[in-house]
C-alpha cells in the first residue's frame, strides 16, 4: 500500500492506506477527525469540505494520495489557540445550526467564501455560494445571517 | 424503466447471409458491447457475461441472451437479461426485421425495448435513453461492419 | 430570573461541539475490534426468491458472516412490527403482513434487504455483497397507490392489498350538509411523496456482550427506549433488562428515525452471531431505498358552504400509501393524526373522512415532519382557497367568516381545541404582509413580466402527542406520556434525565432554561442527559412537537417534587417549620425573617443529612416524574407567501414569507424561530422540488440527490417571523410546540400563492417550472398579466 503524507491542521501525518482511500476516510478513520462529515454519495452535501491549501474542497470526492504534500485544515483545526474563529463564533451567536451535522462544511464553505469574495457579503452572494451545501434543519435563514456577521467579524478580528 | 428506440442499417450483403451470421455465436459475441464470453447452450440460448457502463455505474453483468420468434429469413427477436449484482440488473431486446434492398442487399431494422432496475434505475435513470441506445448503436454497427467486410479494409 | 430563564433567546449549549467537530454522531463511535456491515438489497419491486447462494461471497477474505432470512429464522429473530391498530369500517382490524428484518421467500420493495455481509473492513464487505447470487422469479409489481387495489397482491394477508378502509364522521349528515349547500368546490389531490433525507444518514452499532450476556445499541433513533422495547418484546433480540439502547448526537429526524428499522436489528443479531461488534452506516443512495418515505395521498374532497360563505360541511376521500410492509407507526398517520385535522381552523358542522390504506411495492411509509397533518391542512386550505376564489370573497375574509372564535371548541372529528386566537394571528400576518398593498405590487410585477401571486394557510396541528388513555382508545399500542429525572448533586448542580431525545431542537439549552428559571441556578450548572437507556429508566422520545409540552412538563413536576423535599431540608437547616419556607430566586427564606439559605447549601445538606434524622427525612435530592398530558395541544397560525412566477419559463421565486404562530408560552424564541424556519424550507421543498417518484415497475427513480431536489439557500428568501401567544390550559408551562409547524403551514401557502399568480385552480406539487409553464399554457383564458 502507498504511503501519503499531508499537513493536517498544521501536524505533518503520514501513513499506509490503499489507493482507493478517500480524503474524508482518511481523516475520518485513520486520524479519527471525525468533524468532517459525510452525507452523501452524490458529492452533493458538502458535510465533508475542508481546507487543501486554503480552497474549500469536497473530501468526499477527492482521494488521499491527491492531496499528498498539501496543508488540510478540518473543523477541528479552525479555533487557534483555544479561541474560535469569528466563523464559529457566528454560527452560534446566529443559532446557524441545529442538529448540527451540516455544520462543520457549512463553516469550512463559509470561511472560504470569506476569502474568495470579501467581508461585505450581500445576501445574495451567500446563498449563491452555498450552492453546495445541503442543511435540511435551519432552512438557511440564519446560517446565511451567521456568514454574514461572520464574515465581517472576521476583518475586525483580522485588523486587531 | 422501459424504454424504447427504433433504428435502420443497409447491409451490403443478401439476406440470407446476414440471416446466418445473425444466428453465429462468434458474430453475436463480437457485436453484443463488453461481452466478454457467450457459451451457446441450445440454438436459441446462450449463456453471457459482459461489462457496462450505465452513467455512473459500471457493473459486470451475467445473463442469458435467447433468439426466439424466428422466422428465417425475416427475422427474430434477439433479448438478453443480465444480473448486475448490487448494481441491479438490465433487460432488453431488439426485434430484428430482414428486408431485401433493390440493390441486392438487406436492410435490417430494429426495434428496442431495454429496462433497468435497482441502482442503475435509481442512478443512472437520466441517462439510460441514451446509454441504451449507444449500446444499440455499438451492435448493430458491429453487427454491419461483421457482414461488411470490404467496407472495414 | 437573569438572561437564561423561560423567554430567553439562550444561545445554545450543545452548539460548541457541532461548531468544533467534537460532536459525536453515531458513524463517529468507532467499538474495538468492530466489524463491518454491507446490505445487499432486492434490485426488484416484487420477486420470489428461488435460492441465494452465499458461498462465493462468503469465501472472500475477511469476511465473518452472510447472513440471510433463513438463518434469521433459525434464530427465531422476530418480525417487525406496527405498533397501532386501525380497524376498518366493517370493523376488522388492520392487515399487518410479516416483515422480517431479511427477506425470507419474497422481497416487496426496490431495496428490501435480502442478505447481509459482515467483514472485517466495509470494502471486504462491500466486494463480498457483490458474490451473493440470488435468483429471482419476478412478479409483475404496483407502486401507485391509485392503482394498488387493482395491482397484483403482494401479502397472503391483505386481499386486494388493501390494509383498512377506515372512516371517521358522521356520513349521513355530512351528505345532508352538502344536498343542502349553496356552493360545493372540488379538488383532486395528491399529496406528493417524500423522501426525508436527514443529513446525517442512519446507523447502528450492535454490540453482544457474552461475559453479561447482554447487547449495546448505538444507533441514530429519536425514541431509544421504544426501540429497545420493540427489540425486545417483538423482535425478541433480548430481554428488556439486557439490552442498551444509546441515541448519541443525531444529525436530524423530521420522523424518519423514529421507526425501528432492519438494519439496526441484523446488526445487534450479528455481533452476537460473529462476536464482535457490528457497524453498519447508511449511504445516502441507500438511505432513498431504506429509509421511511413520507406523505403520498391521493385525495378527492369537497367543501361545502352556504350563501354567506360559511362552511357547512367537508367530505374527504383518500388513498394512503404505506408502501410495502407496515412501518412502526405508519398506520396512524394518514387516519388519527389526518382526519382529526380536518377542521382545521373553522367551526365546521359536519365533516366526513375515509381513508383507505393499501400496500405497494414501494419502501414503507411512515410519519415525516407533521405526520398527517401537513395533507390535513393541504386539504382544507386549498379547498377554502379555491372555494374562496370561486365565491368571489377575499380569501382571508372567508377564513375569517369561518374561524372558530370560542375555547374549548368540540369539532366533529374527535378534536377538542383547548385555547386559541386565529383572529389575531391572521390580522398580525396580513399587516406584517402588507396585504393592503399587494395589488401595487402585483402591477409592479406584471411591469416586469412578472406574474405576482399570494397564498394564505391558516393552519391547525396537534402536537403535544399525546395522552396515553385517549391514544389507547384509538389504537395506540403505548402510552405517549414523559418522564424526567432531577438529579441535584451535592454541590448543587443538577442533571436532568429526560425521555425526550434532541436531535436538532436544543433541548439541552430549553431544559436547562426551565431549571435554571425554577430552581434560580445558573444554567452552566444544568446538565440535560438524554438517549440512553442505561442512563434514562424510560421515555417515548421526540416527535410530533411533544418535547416541550410533555418532556418539559414531565421535567417540572419533577422539580416540584424537587422544590418540596428541599424545603423540608431547608427547615432543618433554617430550624424553622416547613411550612414558613419560601423559595424564590434560588434562595429558601423564613418568611417575614432575614434567615436564608442557598440553593447550594440546602443541596449539599441533603446529602451529608447531619441536620434530620434519617428516619424522618431520607437523605438525598433527586425526583422522579411521568407526566401524561390531559390532552393535545393545538399550535396554530397564518403564513402568508408571496411568489414571482416568470410566465417564459414557470419558474417560481418565492418573493416573500410571513409566519405568525400561536405556539403558547415560548422558552426560547430563538429555538422556536428556528424550528419556524426549517418547518418552512421543508415545506416550501414539498411544494416546489422533492417527489419521491417510482416508475411503474416500482423502481426509484429519484433515488438520489442527483434526482431528487432538496432546497438549497438559493430556493428560499429569509422569512419574517412573528408570534402570538394563547397560552395553553392543558400543560403546566403553558406551551404547545413548534417543530411541525411550518412544513405544515408551508406547502398550501405556497400553492395558493402560484395557482393566484398563475390564475389556475390547481397545480399538482411539486410545483416545477415545468408543471408551472404547462399551467400557464393550459389556461382557457389567459389572464392578463396587468
Ligand atoms: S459527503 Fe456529501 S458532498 Fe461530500
Ligand atoms: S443543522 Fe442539521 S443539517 Fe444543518
Amino acid at each position: 500500500m502507498p504511503t501519503v503524507s499531508m499537513t493536517v491542521n498544521g501536524k505533518p501525518v503520514s501513513a499506509e492506506v490503499e489507493p482507493r482511500t478517500l480524503l474524508v476516510q482518511f481523516l475520518r478513520e485513520h486520524l479519527r477527525l471525525t468533524g468532517t462529515h459525510v452525507g452523501c454519495d452524490t458529492s452533493q452535501c458538502g458535510a465533508c469540505v475542508v481546507h487543501v491549501d486554503g480552497v474549500a474542497m469536497k473530501s468526499c470526492t477527492t482521494f488521499a494520495w491527491q492531496v499528498e504534500g498539501c496543508h488540510v485544515t478540518t473543523i477541528e483545526g479552525l479555533a487557534k489557540d483555544g479561541k474560535l474563529h469569528p466563523m464559529q463564533e457566528a454560527f452560534r451567536e446566529h443559532h446557524g445550526l441545529q442538529c448540527g451535522f451540516c455544520t462543520p462544511g457549512m463553516i469550512m464553505a463559509a470561511v472560504e467564501m470569506v476569502y474568495r469574495k470579501g467581508h461585505d457579503l450581500d445576501e445574495k452572494t451567500i446563498r449563491e455560494e452555498l450552492d453546495g451545501n445541503l442543511c435540511r434543519c435551519t432552512g438557511y435563514h440564519n446560517i446565511v445571517k451567521a456568514i454574514h456577521a461572520g464574515a465581517r467579524a472576521m476583518r475586525d478580528s483580522a485588523g486587531a | 424503466m422501459a424504454m424504447t428506440m427504433n433504428g435502420e442499417v443497409r447491409l451490403q450483403a443478401p439476406r440470407e447471409e446476414v440471416w446466418t451470421k445473425l444466428n453465429d455465436p462468434e458474430v453475436l459475441k463480437s457485436c453484443i458491447p463488453g461481452c466478454e464470453s457467450l457459451d451457446k447452450k441450445s440454438d436459441t440460448e446462450f449463456e453471457a457475461v459482459a461489462t457496462n457502463k450505465i452513467g455512473p455505474v459500471k457493473a459486470r453483468f451475467k445473463g442469458r441472451v435467447t433468439l426466439s420468434d424466428l422466422d428465417p429469413p425475416n427475422g427474430y427477436k434477439i433479448s438478453g437479461q443480465g444480473d448486475g449484482g448490487v448494481a441491479g440488473f438490465a433487460k432488453g431486446g431488439a426485434t430484428v426485421t430482414l428486408t431485401p434492398a433493390e440493390d441486392g442487399g438487406t436492410v435490417l431494422s430494429y426495434a428496442v425495448e431495454a429496462q433497468i432496475g435497482g441502482k442503475l434505475a435509481q442512478l443512472g435513470q437520466r441517462l439510460v435513453n441514451g446509454a441504451a441506445k449507444k449500446l444499440a448503436d455499438q451492435f448493430f454497427e458491429k453487427f454491419a461492419a461483421a457482414v461488411n467486410p470490404k467496407e472495414q479494409a | 430570573m437573569t438572561g437564561t430563564g423561560i423567554g430567553a433567546a439562550v444561545r445554545r449549549k450543545e452548539d460548541l461541539r457541532f461548531i468544533t467537530g467534537r460532536g459525536h454522531y453515531t458513524d463517529d463511535i468507532s467499538r474495538p475490534g468492530q466489524a463491518y456491515a454491507c446490505f445487499l438489497r432486492s434490485p426488484h419491486a416484487h420477486a420470489r426468491i428461488r435460492s441465494i447462494d452465499t458461498s462465493a461471497a462468503a469465501n472472500l477474505p475477511g469476511v465473518l458472516a452472510v447472513l440471510t432470512g433463513a438463518e434469521l429464522q433459525a434464530d427465531k429473530i422476530g418480525n417487525l412490527i406496527c405498533g397501532w391498530m386501525i380497524h376498518s369500517k366493517d370493523g376488522s382490524p388492520m392487515k399487518m403482513a410479516p416483515h422480517p428484518a431479511l427477506a425470507v421467500g419474497k422481497v416487496c420493495y426496490v431495496g428490501d434487504p435480502v442478505a447481509v455481509v459482515v467483514a472485517e473492513t466495509l470494502p471486504q464487505a462491500k466486494d463480498a455483497a457483490e458474490k451473493i447470487v440470488v435468483d429471482y422469479e419476478v412478479l409483475p409489481a404496483v407502486a401507485d397507490p391509485a392503482k394498488a387495489k387493482e395491482g397484483p397482491q403482494i401479502h397472503e394477508v391483505a386481499p386486494r392489498n388493501t390494509i383498512y378502509e377506515w372512516a371517521l364522521g358522521d356520513k349521513a349528515a355530512t351528505d345532508a350538509a352538502f344536498a343542502s349547500a349553496r356552493h360545493v368546490t372540488r379538488l383532486d389531490i395528491v399529496n406528493n411523496r417524500l423522501a426525508p433525507n436527514a443529513l446525517e444518514p442512519r446507523a447502528a452499532i450492535g454490540e453482544y456482550d457474552a461475559g453479561s450476556d447482554s447487547f449495546t445499541l448505538w444507533n441514530t433513533t429519536q425514541n431509544p427506549h421504544v426501540a429497545r422495547l420493540v427489540i425486545s418484546a417483538f423482535v425478541g433480540l433480548a430481554p428488556e433488562h439486557k439490552l442498551r439502547v444509546i441515541a448519541p448526537d443525531v444529525g436530524g429526524g423530521f420522523g424518519s428515525k423514529i421507526f425501528i428499522y432492519p438494519e439496526e436489528v441484523v446488526a445487534l443479531w450479528a455481533s452476537k452471531r460473529v462476536g464482535r461488534p457490528v457497524k453498519w452506516t447508511c449511504d445516502r443512495s441507500e438511505a432513498f431505498l431504506a429509509d421511511a418515505h413520507g406523505r403520498d395521498h391521493v385525495t378527492h374532497a369537497e367543501m361545502a358552504f352556504d350563501d354567506k360563505g360559511k362552511i357547512v360541511g367537508l367530505r374527504v376521500h383518500t388513498i394512503a400509501n404505506l408502501g410495502a410492509y407496515m412501518s412502526t407507526f405508519s398506520s396512524s398517520i394518514p387516519t388519527y393524526l389526518y382526519a382529526t385535522l380536518l377542521s382545521g381552523q373553522y367551526a365546521i358542522p359536519h365533516i366526513y373522512c375515509e381513508v383507505d390504506a393499501v400496500y405497494t411495492n414501494t419502501v414503507p411509509v411512515d410519519a415525516y415532519r407533521g405526520a398527517g397533518r401537513p395533507e390535513a391542512t393541504f386539504v382544507v386550505e386549498r379547498l377554502v382557497e379555491v372555494g374562496a376564489r370561486e365565491l368571489g370573497i377575499d380569501p382571508p375574509e372567508l377564513r375569517r367568516r369561518n374561524f372558530i372564535k370560542s375555547f374549548p371548541h368540540q369539532t366533529p372529528v374527535i378534536m377538542t381545541y383547548d385555547a386559541g386566537d386565529y383572529e389575531a394571528s391572521l390580522r398580525k400576518a396580513l399587516e406584517i404582509a402588507d396585504y393592503k398593498n399587494f395589488p401595487k405590487r402585483k402591477r409592479e410585477s406584471a411591469r416586469r413580466g412578472k406574474l405576482r401571486g399570494i397564498g394564505f394557510s391558516t393552519y391547525i396541528e396537534a402536537c403535544g402527542i399525546a395522552p396515553s388513555q385517549a391514544v389507547g382508545s384509538l389504537g395506540a399500542g403505548v402510552g405517549l406520556w414523559e418522564s424526567a429525572e432531577v438529579r441535584v448533586n451535592p454541590t448543587g448542580s443538577v442533571e436532568v434525565l429526560t425521555g425526550s431525545h434532541s436531535h436538532g431542537q436544543g433541548h439541552e439549552t430549553t431544559f436547562a432554561q426551565l431549571v435554571s428559571d425554577r430552581l434560580g441556578i445558573p444554567i452552566e450548572n444544568v446538565s440535560v442527559i438524554h438517549g440512553d437507556t442505561d442512563k434514562v429508566q424510560f421515555g417515548m422520545g421526540t416527535y410530533g412537537s411533544r418535547s416541550g409540552a410533555v418532556g418539559m412538563s414531565a421535567i417540572a413536576k419533577a422539580l416540584d417534587k424537587v422544590e418540596a423535599k428541599a424545603k423540608k431540608v431547608a427547615s432543618h437547616l433554617l430550624e424553622a417549620a416547613e411550612g414558613d419556607i419560601e423559595f424564590k430566586d434560588g434562595k429558601f427564606i423564613v418568611s417575614g425573617t432575614d434567615k436564608s439559605a442557598t440553593w447550594a447549601d440546602v443541596a449539599l445538606h441533603a446529602y451529608i443529612a447531619h441536620k434530620f434524622s434519617g428516619q424522618e427525612l431520607e437523605p438525598g435530592l433527586k425526583e422522579g416524574a411521568f407526566y401524561d398530558p390531559t390532552n393535545f395541544t393545538f399550535p396554530a397560525g397564518c403564513h402568508i407567501c408571496e411568489v414571482e412566477v416568470d410566465p417564459d419559463t414557470g419558474e417560481v421565486t418565492i418573493v416573500g414569507w410571513t409566519a405568525v404562530d400561536d405556539f403558547g408560552v415560548v422558552i426560547n424564541p430563538m429555538i422556536v424561530e428556528g424550528q419556524v424556519h426549517g418547518g418552512i424550507a421543508q415545506g416550501v421543498g414539498q411544494a416546489l422540488l422533492e417527489h419521491a417518484v417510482y416508475n411503474s415497475d416500482g423502481q426509484l427513480v429519484t433515488g438520489s440527490l442527483m434526482d431528487y431536489a432538496m432546497p438549497r439557500a438559493g430556493n428560499l428568501p429569509s422569512y419574517k417571523v412573528d408570534m402570538t401567544v394563547t397560552r395553553c390550559p392543558s400543560n403546566p408551562l403553558g406551551v404547545k410546540g413548534c417543530g411541525e409547524a411550518g412544513a405544515i403551514a408551508a406547502p398550501a401557502a405556497v400553492i395558493n400563492a402560484v395557482t393566484d399568480a398563475v390564475g389556475v385552480e390547481d397545480i399538482p406539487m411539486p410545483a416545477t417550472p415545468q408543471a408551472v409553464w404547462s399551467a400557464i399554457r393550459s389556461r382557457a383564458q389567459p389572464r392578463q398579466a396587468a
